[in-house]
């Protein structure tokens, strides 16, 4: 910053101290934003970023944690979210929290309505005024849609749009793109210079050290509780900002790729597969694809969110439908139609949806690792819990799972070492062919690099592996190859290749 | 060839219209069915269960639920009747108390579930039990009986005669204004779509569900007070079985039993469906044993009448 005259502050949280009984989750924590600007706030999981928002949100009231927040230079003590949505602080949460069954408009007004309950409502007049407010702000929705039919993507900008209603003082967007594609992380960084033009101040919380380099006007890193590193602008050193944020020098992110073998026997065989949209069954999501896969190979299908990658990985799993096509596993044996067949088989399915469809939130982790293989681990109908426990025990550690206690409930794990977890459950089944979605979604860098070596292992010892990650340059690094599918067709093949990135986008973007 | 534009018909028309159609088949079945008398029946075999449970509505969209409505009219009727009877209070203070009864038992309901972070369902299920209890054990299971008009000559008037059906329009009016067209409806609507974003949104969600539990004992009391009323009397049994009928008429009208999505006219065609079809078959003479058997199945198949049936029992997509 310059020595001239001091910047007007919008946001000052000062000497912040935070502790969970015994666990210290933020020690002296200074963070001053600048009015009119967008500050980029990076960190890895843990390092007490969402303790930092909950405090600024009045989720944690003032009170129960030490040092002050002013807000246009007064202080403020937030002891509700109300106070702090009073104060002009706007939050837009990671998770997507809408309410589906109201139309946009409403939820944009939802704040509004909070404020008048008493107010009749008039559904025409507030769709007029809403789509208004979107036009004006450049935000592609419109107002009388039903949330429960948007996109993910679209749940995300509506969210943006919730706050932005709220006129803030300082919108904190809380790791805004963690679910959107390219196209539409540009159109939010849009919508956000946009508000920046409009003398907005915005707080943009993100794991990309990218999106800090292309979007914000100053940084801010946090680790371990405490801010590490804060520069502006003109002194953006990518590697620098990487190092600061994990604590030490990366290293090899990536582990070196294993040459293929190309005598290696083709454990895959897919032959003019035609997978089914599962939103309009019956129609077809994208055009005929046919591919092999060997052992050991590591196989990327590149392409943006929807474009049916993980429909293909769905359908050779049985989850969703195929209309037509051929599909042999090992031996050039054909399978049945139901998941436990192609589990059987040799295939295995690892799902983005962690959340949902991938890990029992109310079990702990031993449950969690176990679940699948019960039935081998019970004599006369009753579980051997020692041999369950031995199990889980040794998939944890050759996972090195933190924290190293199989009785932890999988809900309190970070995402990284739930995904760990998911990995090591279908270790389990024997696969001969893995299919990983989106497997570092969520997650931070230093168990990325750890997850990024476990596939790299699997594939080493002779597995078929079938990576989708919407993050290009992890598919590049890890990939022998790319199959990429765009507007409904298979585009090409690519080489693994680092240095392809811009290619690799354009292909999946459909273009030339 | 160009196809004709599809007509698209709102949910609640589509159910109002297979409501008329069974009433059309009891028609041809018995044309005497198509009379001012049996559509009064109708609507009068279902006032005292609508007026309990147009108030729980609102209480569901938000996503909680009070089973104990029937035992809270109950109780509120034997109230309002020992008062009046036995004690000589004062006719409309003694009502006063009897809606108050309610707006207690809904407030017990609401500490216990939102302070004592009890499932809405089990508490009022204890609710239940216990509302009757008491309302038994006020009137020794002996019955109330004459309990006077609202005025002298209150029940020969045009008013006293269509009393109940009048308060059950009014608070079906009263409820789906609130619930779809003021902003606190929406609030509550949001509270059961997603409670998370209504609180980012600044809603108090404890505070607004208190409010909702007391006005949905507040409802019930008044049927309760509403059907003493009615009857000059009232009994220890009144409103048993009226909660698993209010459900089945939200589901049929339309409401989602998860939250998100309500409407109180919905509820009035559903419960309604339900009554044209048991006084049908009466009139058509088919064993009343039946009646509760085809209900059962007119719920299953109301649902299936509805393309998105989906809808009531998920929350999401």
């Amino acid at each position: 910053m310059s020595n001239g005259s001091s910047p007007k502050f919008a946001l000052e949280m000062e000497n912040i101290k935070k502790n969970f009984g015994p666990v210290v989750a933020l020690s002296d924590a200074d963070l001053r934003i600048a009015e009119g600007t967008i500050h980029g706030l990076i960190g890895q999981n843990g390092a007490g970023k969402s303790t930092l928002m909950k405090i600024l949100s009045g989720y944690y009231p003032d009170g129960t944690y030490e040092g002050q927040i002013k807000v246009d230079g007064n202080v403020v003590k937030l002891k509700s979210p109300r106070d702090a949505q009073a104060c002009g602080i706007a939050i837009v949460p990671q998770e997507i929290t809408v309410s589906d069954t109201l139309t946009v408009a409403e939820n944009i007004l939802l704040s509004e309505f909070a404020k008048k309950p008493r107010k009749f409502y008039f559904k025409l007049q507030a769709n007029k005024d809403i789509d208004f407010f979107l036009k004006e702000n450049g935000i592609p929705l419109q107002a009388d849609q039903l949330v429960a039919n948007l996109t993910l993507p679209q749940k995300q900008i509506l969210m943006i749009a919730n706050a932005l209603y709220m006129q803030p003082k300082v919108l904190v967007l809380d790791e805004p793109t963690s679910s959107l594609t390219n196209d539409e992380i540009e159109t939010l960084f849009q919508i956000v210079r946009n508000l920046k033009r409009l003398g907005y101040t915005t707080v943009f919380i993100t794991h990309k050290i990218i999106e800090i380099t292309e979007l914000c006007d100053y940084v801010t890193i946090l680790r371990d509780g405490k801010i590490v590193y804060s520069v502006d602008r003109d002194n953006f050193d990518g590697s620098k900002l990487i190092n600061e944020m994990i604590g030490r020098k990366l290293g090899d992110l990536y582990p070196v790729r294993s040459e293929i073998n190309t005598h290696a026997e083709i454990v895959l065989s897919v032959r003019d597969l035609i997978v089914e949209n599962p939103r309009k069954p019956g129609e077809k999501m994208l055009d005929a694809i046919s591919f092999d896969l060997r052992g050991g190979e590591i196989l990327g299908i590149g392409g943006l969110v929807g474009s049916g990658r993980s429909e293909i990985l769905k359908a050779l799993y049985r989850e969703n439908l195929v209309l037509s096509g051929d599909v042999r596993v090992g031996d050039n044996k054909e399978y049945g139609k139901t998941i436990p067949e192609a589990i059987s088989s040799g295939l295995y399915y690892i799902t983005e949806d962690r959340k949902i469809e991938g890990l029992l939130f109310n079990m702990n982790v031993r449950g969690n690792i176990t679940a699948s293989v019960l039935k081998g681990l019970s004599k006369n109908g009753f579980l051997a819990k020692k041999a369950e426990k031995l199990m889980a025990k040794e998939i944890t550690e050759s996972l090195s799972v933190k924290p190293n206690n199989i009785e932890a409930m999988i809900g309190n794990l970070s995402g990284g070492n739930q995904q760990k977890v998911l990995i090591g459950k279908s270790l389990l089944a024997r696969p001969l062919i893995f299919m990983l979605d989106e497997p570092t979604k969520g997650v931070d860098i230093a168990s990325k690099a750890e997850i990024y070596r476990l596939i790299h292992d699997l594939a080493a010892q002779g597995a078929g592996v079938i990576l989708v990650s919407s993050e290009f340059p992890e598919m590049l690094a890890l990939c022998h190859r790319i199959l990429v599918i765009a507007n409904g067709k298979y585009q090409g093949e690519m080489p693994g290749d680092l240095s392809k990135e811009h290619e690799l986008m354009v292909m999946a973007s459909g273009g030339n | 060839m160009k196809t004709l534009p599809k007509l698209k018909l709102s949910p609640l028309i589509k159910r109002l219209i297979f409501v008329l159609a069974i009433f059309g088949i009891f028609v041809l079945l018995k044309p005497s069915f198509a009379s001012y008398d049996s559509v009064l029946a109708i609507v009068q075999g279902i006032v005292f269960v609508g007026i309990s449970s147009v108030f729980l509505t609102l209480l569901i969209t938000a996503g909680e639920f009070d089973i104990s409505i029937g035992a809270t009219s109950c109780l509120a009727a034997i109230v309002t009747g020992l008062l009046v009877t036995n004690q000589h209070m004062n006719l409309w203070l003694a009502i006063l108390i009897g809606l108050f009864t309610g707006a207690i038992v809904g407030a017990i309901n609401a500490v216990v579930v939102l302070y004592g972070n009890v499932p809405s369902f089990i508490a009022s299920i204890s609710m239940l039990f216990i509302a009757r209890s008491v309302a038994t054990y006020f009137s020794q299971a002996e019955a109330i009986e004459n309990f006077p008009g609202l005025w002298h000559g209150f029940k020969e008037s045009w008013i006293g005669q269509y009393f109940s059906i009048i308060v059950l329009i009014v608070l079906i009016i009263v409820g789906e204004i609130i619930l779809n067209h003021t902003n606190f409806g929406k609030v509550v609507a949001s509270i059961g779509s997603n409670k998370e974003a209504a609180r980012i949104a600044g809603v108090n969600v404890i505070k607004t569900k208190f409010l909702l539990f007391i006005m949905c004992g507040v409802g019930a009391a008044l049927s309760g007070v509403v059907a003493v009323i009615h009857f000059s009397s009232a009994r220890n049994t009144l409103g048993s079985g009226w909660e698993l009928y209010a459900i089945a008429g939200l589901v049929i009208g339309g409401t989602s039993l998860f939250g998100g999505r309500g409407t109180v006219i919905g509820l009035f065609i559903g419960l309604m469906l339900m009554q044209t079809i048991a006084s049908g078959l009466v009139v058509a003479n088919i064993d009343p044993w039946w009646q509760t058997v085809i209900t059962g199945v007119i719920v299953l198949v109301s649902l299936g009448v509805d393309k998105k049936r989906k809808k009531i029992f998920v929350n999401e997509e």
